[in-house]
């Protein structure tokens, strides 16, 4: 059945670094529609892990498959040219922590530069379909304006809108709203759960607890690079099956 | 001094701005190339090109002028001063504009040549779309002083027999026993010169500010 097979499916990750060892054989799946956040600690692995899954770094061990389409690996077995990478990673959005925009270009122009250069679609209808996503995430009246002007949380309103643009089939976010002021987290996080609720898959790294509990799916608990627990968030923030979990919880949810 | 005199100068100042235009254009992307040469830490090309550009910066332009003009025809490669002064140029200033450019490279923030990536752009794109419209803003001040520096060594191509600005005033001043009006005409003809490419510079960046104040 078409409808069963996950969006991603990452089995058997592993990464080092020289002699340390960041992720140890990692597998998840994620199907439609799921909302799955990484938690764990820092230096845990996770923005390896999100790094691996669109080849920014590459896995020494395992596979990732992105609706059945092998990721880093061609068919013919060998790793990918840039070019064919470049091709899938067209599927895989991805949000940074510190945004990321490109400060040369418009926030409109950030948002077209991909659709139109890479995807070689009509300049004039990714225009109508940036504008929208920038209705979307609250920002129709900066379109004509550069990141520079913008708030941190404008910046990564338009760097997830950036990502949506090329209507991928999977979106990563990397710790979304670390780098913005507290007051300012909250805007992100609105759309972030408005994406959510629309059923847009997506992985996210975060440490927004509250956020984790009430729009993931399921989340997926790395410690020192490996997958130590994996659940619904009823489950794991109020009856986890690891002592580490539940250590981390306490000292998280308390701060 | 005659009006033939002032003449023979301003055709000086044609050769210098011709020989340092042509020393520019070429030196500019030659730069660049080596820059990117090292950035992608291409194997056996980029220690060459460290080589290259730390043995071109020692050498005094002069040197490298002469060793052109006098060791190539030993080798069996015709070379005429002008070719000899364009290629001492362009060897010369395409060293140091690959360390402006290196710099540039150096310091472009990764996260937005990964946001390139994970777009899927392809390295060309990257590059063309994203880094090199920001790298030639941030280098432009370096490689306008380097073009400066560059028209302020061209006396130098006299060595072998170019007839630049400064040669013109000299040959005047020794025909007329009167150095210090050539002397004088030529420090005024180098000042626009230079001057030319400041406003140039000053231009650039002012529109470019204009357009981010939108
Ligand atoms: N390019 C690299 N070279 C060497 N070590 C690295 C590299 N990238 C990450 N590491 C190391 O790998 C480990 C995991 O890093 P990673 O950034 O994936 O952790 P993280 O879970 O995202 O942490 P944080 O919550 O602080 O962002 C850390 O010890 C880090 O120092
Ligand atoms: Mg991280």
């Amino acid at each position: 059945m078409i409808d069963d097979m996950p969006v991603l499916d990452v089995a058997g990750i592993s990464k080092r670094f020289g002699d340390l060892e960041v992720l140890t054989d990692i597998s998840f799946t994620v199907t439609r529609g799921e909302t799955v956040c990484v938690l764990g600690p820092s230096g845990s692995g996770k923005s390896t892990l999100l790094r691996c899954i669109n080849w920014l770094e590459r896995p020494d061990a395992g596979q990732i498959y992105l609706n059945g389409d092998r990721i880093g690996i061609n068919n013919g077995g060998v790793v990918m040219s840039d070019r064919e990478l470049s091709r899938v990673r067209t599927r895989i959005g991805m949000v940074f922590q510190h945004f990321a925009l490109w400060p040369h270009l418009t926030v409109l122009q950030n948002l077209m530069e991909a659709p139109v250069q890479v995807q070689k679609r009509p300049a004039a209808e990714v225009r109508e379909e940036a504008m929208a996503l920038l209705a979307k995430v609250g920002l129709s009246d900066k379109s004509d304006v550069f990141p520079a002007r913008l708030s941190g949380g404008q910046k990564q309103r338009v760097g997830i809108a950036r990502a949506l643009a090329m209507k991928p089939d999977v979106l990563l976010f990397d710790e979304p709203t670390s780098a913005l002021d507290p007051e300012l987290v909250g805007e992100v996080l609105l759309v972030m759960r408005e994406l959510a609720r629309e059923g847009r898959t997506m992985v996210i790294v975060t440490h927004e607890m509250g956020f984790a509990r009430d729009a993931a799916t399921r989340i997926l608990f790395l410690d020192r690079g490996r997958v130590v627990e994996t659940g619904p968030p009823e489950r794991f923030f109020v009856n986890p099956d690891t002592e580490r979990a539940r250590q981390f919880i306490q000292r998280y949810a308390a701060g | 001094m005659s009006a033939a005199d002032v003449l023979a100068i301003l055709q000086g100042a044609v050769v210098t701005v011709t020989l340092s235009f042509v020393g520019i254009l070429v030196g500019l992307p030659i730069g660049l190339g080596l820059a990117l040469l090292r950035w992608a830490d291409v194997p056996v090309a980029s220690r060459i090109v460290a080589v290259y550009v730390s043995v071109l910066r020692a050498t005094p332009l002069v040197t490298l002028l002469l060793l052109l003009f006098f060791a190539l025809p030993n080798v069996g490669i015709a070379i005429g001063p002008v070719s000899a002064a364009i290629l001492a140029l362009v060897m010369n200033t395409s060293a140091f504009n690959c360390e402006v450019w290196r710099a540039a490279l150096m310091n472009f923030p990764k996260e937005q040549y990964e946001a390139a990536q994970s777009v899927g752009m392809h390295a060309l794109l990257r590059f063309r779309r994203i880094v090199l419209p920001q790298i030639v803003r941030v280098s432009l001040p370096g490689l306008v002083n380097e073009m400066s520096l560059l028209i302020k060594v061209t006396p130098v191509l006299a060595v072998v027999g170019v007839v630049d600005i400064t040669r013109a005033a000299v040959r005047i001043g020794a025909e007329t026993y009167e150095p210090l009006p050539p002397f004088l005409v030529a420090i005024a003809m180098y000042a626009p010169i230079v001057f030319a490419l400041v406003s140039l510079q000053r231009f650039i960046e002012r529109r470019q500010l204009a357009a981010e104040a939108a």
